[in-house]
């Protein structure tokens, strides 16, 4: 793994990328400069501009920071005594795109802007990257309105711009996996129509970059006891984009733009707990299990709503095939939504899970773990093995890594003497792969006297033990299958046909 | 994705997950086996996380910060950042009240969204000043209440919305007042009509400040317009069903089963009313039994302030005539209609239950019945006796009963005539053949009598069965009488032709022990008439030959005064 610091050198990369000096008046979108960020100055690129209250103000993604950092920044936070990377030039539509959004930029937030990401050539080296440009060019020419012909401009401009410092380094980073990477990947120029068939047939992640890439659209919203910054795009209403702060109620999920209609709502409003049967309960949380079928709007609602902290789930398509496992805890206001993970009614890929969140006020406080383990006990009771849909998020592979770490090790630790691999995975409900992710990511793997042994290394050992001593004073939450009250619901080949 | 390339990447090394592995610990492990295998297995791992993504900053910090603490280093405590939730200033309390108790069971719940959140429509502040305005220029009892606004407000969104689903797409004029009026449905209570006209105009306003676009903000569904498929903003699209083969018979059995399904659900319906207004009737004849009792109770108190004394009776009038239809409607009675038997099951039921609530064993009655006959039985015997007190019966054998036993052989009953036979009597009936056998036995002990000139009893024994004369009456169809008989010989001919001998073969109703020989010297009885010549002939020859004959000759006049040659014999 290469340092992570040396993304400015343009060397080696094939089309050099055109520095200088700029002004306010000439920072343009896509343009690349240095902005204070938490006492650094990180580069980061200007994805749109607007005013306000006649002072300019940019939306930037900081560079190596995941998209949820993207912020509004005044200019006076851009460090213009350094020279910034102009976008590349060529393209013509990107300026009347540039033009568009000048003139009118409280519409067009939603508008999908150039990303310097160049996501579809990362596997690649850089000479495959520059032989594809070609090639690429008409992929995205489903050109239809203004807007479609923005969204052109977007999946081009990142093959147009391939001389991105940070392409070389993650070649740097994948050179050394090449193989791996390769196979394990996704085909990783997904037409928008195989897109599409993949996300009607299964799946609630999508695994192309043109659908996420988008500016967020929300300010803030309000729910519960809390107020939350989002952190994606989500497809509220498009009049939302004006509003400060959207209302979501906790129960029903339903969203206001305005605390009036709001506080009448909730004057109106019965709800007191997910609209399900709750399937399990102690005396910590609870869960529902809801039919996206059944409970279309408050799926709709819910899904809505984690839109906004999940990057690759999309909304493309509706909720029917889903089934959704709320996780809530009880006081006398009611039941209050946690997290939940949704689950395909039936998964030919063998996902447990389609996607999986603790929503922001109640993150780091071992719900997390709750819910993945939730979701590997409904495993368990189907007899399945199960795995998480991908891509993962960051913050999911780190909670699945944890949690797959823990199971398996105080498995290992029973005092067993020998295990294979399988009886690992039957035993977790995990698959194989993961098991053997983890092992690996883990270094317990290991290749001795011409055989492989499974080795429970110090720091895996000591690292349990302190986990456990600290569950000893916080004290354990954990899932008890005894109280599952669940069989796995069964879905006829009509309910199929018929749209679930 | 990566569960196939994992396993093609381990397979490479030859490790099979069916394997068992050796677990150990690090200090059993020889640590310098750092070789290439080892490093290649765990170097890199797929993590499942988008390529772009998997290089982000503060995840690569926790990771590598997690493989040097594998690596024997400590973690540090890093997290990724993540923008922030704030505590709430609105007010928690007020806007969630506290309503919530937990059942004992877990919750069963299928209420929708739209079940529980009442109207949809929710006033802004725009609405708010509105009403408020409204209300300052009505007297108090006029008053638009919030929700009755909100009423008034849901029903245009509503109907505009059905009417004109496009209105925001095709610049479709405004719907009139007087449309909506015309629709007024369940939706819209009466009390919140008399505002819709003026709420009408305010809704129009704010409609046309909106473009004509619903006041709620609403998702963007597709509209199968060419820009739905790249607009972020349009989202829960419609899968399209996956065609299903579309044929005659499975049109029928879609409609079929709606029909049914339909018919289920009108039954389930009557069913209901049905129930409904049986309770509806069950408390009105509550209230009216009520009503009775009280008036009754009125007529006695009047009765006892005026003095009246007579019968309380009258004043239970509907309890009295209870007991007696009961009696009348016993049903074995009117079935078991033997004469003179005494109506046991009428004292039976003393306590005038009633009948059709009690069950009728087939058991007990088939007893009854039996004892009912039997009763009649020993009723006639006594009779019998009584009559025949001071008589002596000078009848060869007494009357009966006891009759014989019934021969196995057939219904017949031989009869002896003294003199002129008449009718034969009845030959037993089929059913009654049961009953003749109990009542045999008991009548046995019974004295014997005598009786008149005829006499259904044993032959004698000294006449062979197969000889005896009998008779059989019996009734056909159509009520024609028949008299069967058994046993009577015809005139024997010296010399019976062949050809006429056989037309009498089938003369009678008899079976091949009953057939009939003009002459058999080896029939029993000649056999034994000349066994008893041989053994009487030596010491009384006279005379035996003499017994011999007349006791043939009794036999043979009895029977059909056919007299058979007993010459030949010696």
């Amino acid at each position: 793994m290469g340092g992570r610091d040396n993304s400015e050198g343009p060397a080696g990369t094939p089309v050099p990328v055109e520095t200088g000096f700029a002004t306010l008046a000439t920072l343009r979108i896509g343009t690349k400069a240095y902005v204070e960020k938490e006492g650094e100055k990180r580069k980061a690129e200007i994805l749109h501009m607007r005013t306000r209250r006649g002072k300019p103000t940019f939306y930037v993604h900081y560079e190596e920071f995941n998209k949820r950092l993207d912020e509004w920044i005044d200019a006076d936070r851009i460090d213009l005594s350094r020279e910034v990377e102009w976008p590349a030039p060529e393209k013509p539509e990107k300026k009347k795109t540039q033009g568009s959004q000048k003139q009118a930029p409280s519409k067009s937030d939603q508008k999908n802007l150039k990303r310097s990401k160049s996501n579809r050539d990362i596997s690649g080296t850089p000479e495959a990257t520059s032989v594809n440009l070609p090639g690429k060019a008409p992929r995205a020419t489903k050109a239809g309105g203004k807007e479609n012909k923005e969204v052109l401009v977007t999946s081009e401009v990142p093959d147009g711009a391939t001389p991105k410092p940070e392409d070389e380094e993650m070649d740097v980073v994948d050179l050394q996996d090449a193989n791996a990477a390769a196979k394990a990947a996704p085909p990783e120029h997904y037409s928008r129509e195989d897109e599409i068939e993949k996300l009607r047939t299964s799946g609630s992640m999508t695994q192309n970059q043109t659908e996420i890439s988008r500016v967020r659209n929300l300010e803030k919203i309000q729910m519960g006891k809390y107020e939350i910054e989002p952190w994606y795009f989500s497809p509220y209403p498009i009049d939302f984009v004006d509003a400060d702060m959207v209302y979501v109620c906790e129960f029903c999920l339903s969203y206001f733009d305005d605390v009036t209609p709001f506080e009448r709502h909730r004057s109106k409003c019965t709800l007191l707990h997910p609209p399900g049967n709750e399937i399990y309960r102690d005396d910590y949380v609870s869960f529902f299990e809801i039919d996206g079928r059944r409970q279309r709007t408050w799926c709709r609602n819910l899904c809505l709503l984690s839109k906004l902290f999940l990057d690759h789930k999309t909304l493309y398509y509706d909720v029917d095939p889903f089934l959704f496992y709320c996780m809530a805890t009880r006081d006398e206001h009611g039941c209050h939504l946690v997290g939940y993970f949704s689950k395909e009614k039936e998964s030919a890929e063998g996902y447990n899970v389609a996607c999986i969140l603790t929503l922001p006020q109640y993150q780091r406080r071992g719900f997390g773990k709750l819910l993945i383990d939730f979701s590997y006990l409904l495993s368990k009771r189907e007899g399945k093995l199960g795995s998480p849909e991908k891509p993962l998020s960051d913050l999911g592979l780190l909670g699945y890594r944890a949690y797959w770490q823990e199971i398996i090790v105080d498995l290992l630790m029973d005092g067993r003497v020998e295990a294979n691999i399988e009886d690992i995975g039957a035993a977790t409900a995990m698959t194989t792969a993961d098991v053997l992710h983890t092992l690996g990511n883990l270094n317990m793997l290991r290749y001795s006297k011409n055989q492989h042994v499974i080795v429970l290394t110090d720091a895996v050992i000591e690292q349990r033990e302190r986990q456990k001593a600290k569950e000893k004073v916080k004290g354990k939450r954990s899932i008890d299958p005894d109280r599952l009250q669940w069989k796995p619901p069964v879905f006829s080949a009509a309910s199929r046909t018929w749209n679930w | 994705m990566t569960t196939r390339s994992s396993g093609q990447r381990f397979r490479q090394r030859k490790l099979s997950t069916k394997q068992n592995l050796a677990v150990l610990r690090e200090n059993e492990i020889d640590s310098v086996v750092d070789d290439e295998a080892t490093r290649h297995l765990t170097q890199k791992v797929e993590t499942g996380v988008e390529k772009a993504e998997e290089t982000e900053h503060h995840l690569q910090a926790i990771i590598s910060a997690q493989a040097a603490s594998t690596g024997g280093g400590k973690a540090a405590a890093l997290y990724i950042p993540t923008p922030d939730a704030i505590a709430s200033k609105l007010q928690y309390e007020d806007l969630y009240p506290r309503h919530f108790t937990q059942p004992a069971t877990y919750i069963r719940f299928s209420s929708t969204v739209e079940d529980m959140v009442g109207v949809a429509y929710c006033m802004t502040s725009d609405d708010a000043a509105f009403v408020k305005d409204f209300n300052k220029k009505k007297s108090k009892s006029v008053q638009c209440t919030e929700d009755q606004f909100e009423e008034v407000m849901n029903y245009f969104e509503e109907t505009s919305h059905t009417k004109q689903p496009y209105a925001a797409v095709d610049n479709s004029a405004m719907l009139p007042y007087e449309d909506f009026e015309a629709d007024f449905d369940e939706t819209i209570s009466e009390t919140s009509r008399r505002f819709a006209k003026a709420i009408y105009e305010h809704w129009k306003n704010q409609r046309l400040l909106n473009g004509n676009r619903p006041l709620i903000p609403t998702l963007k569904f597709e509209m199968n317009l060419e820009t739905d498929d790249s607009d972020p903003y349009v989202c829960f699209r419609r899968r399209e069903v996956r065609q299903v083969r579309k044929t005659r018979g499975r049109d029928a059995q879609v409609t079929e089963k709606l029909k049914k399904l339909r018919k289920e659900l009108e039954e389930a319906r009557f069913l209901m009313a049905q129930v409904k207004r049986r309770e509806l009737l069950t408390r009105d004849q509550l209230g009216v039994d009520k009503l009775i009792f009280q008036q009754r109770s009125d007529v006695k108190e009047i009765k006892r302030k005026l003095s009246i004394k007579g019968d309380d009776e009258e004043l239970l009038i509907n309890q009295r005539p209870v007991p007696k239809p009961k009696l009348k409607v016993d049903p074995r009675e009117v079935r078991q209609g033997i004469p003179g038997m005494v109506p046991k099951s009428q004292l039976a039921r003393p306590d005038g239950r009633l009948v059709d609530s009690d069950l009728v064993y087939l058991e007990e009655q088939q007893a009854k019945r039996a004892d009912a006959i039997d009763g009649f039985i020993e009723e006639n015997l006594m009779k019998h006796q009584k009559w025949n007190i001071g008589w002596v019966d000078q009848t060869w054998r007494p009357i009966t009963p006891p009759l014989e036993q019934a021969a196995a052989k057939s219904n017949f009953r031989p009869v002896f005539t003294s003199s002129q036979l008449p009718t034969p009597p009845a030959s037993v009936s089929s059913d009654g053949a049961v009953d003749q056998m109990d009542v045999d036995q008991p009548s046995k002990q019974i004295e014997p009598r005598r009786s008149a000139r005829i006499r259904y009893a044993t032959p004698p024994d000294d006449v062979p069965f197969q000889e005896q004369s009998r008779f059989r009456r019996r009734t056909g169809r159509g009520g024609r009488v028949m008299v069967d008989r058994r046993g009577v010989k015809r005139q024997k001919l010296e010399s019976i032709d062949e050809r006429i001998a056989d037309r009498y073969k089938f003369s009678g109703d008899s079976s091949e022990d009953e057939e009939i020989y003009p002459v058999d010297w080896t029939d029993n009885l000649h056999i034994r008439y000349r066994i008893m010549i041989e053994r009487q002939g030596e010491k009384q020859h006279a005379q035996a030959a003499v017994q011999g004959r007349r006791s043939i000759d009794n036999h043979n006049r009895s029977g059909s005064g056919h007299l058979l040659p007993p010459s030949n014999a010696g």
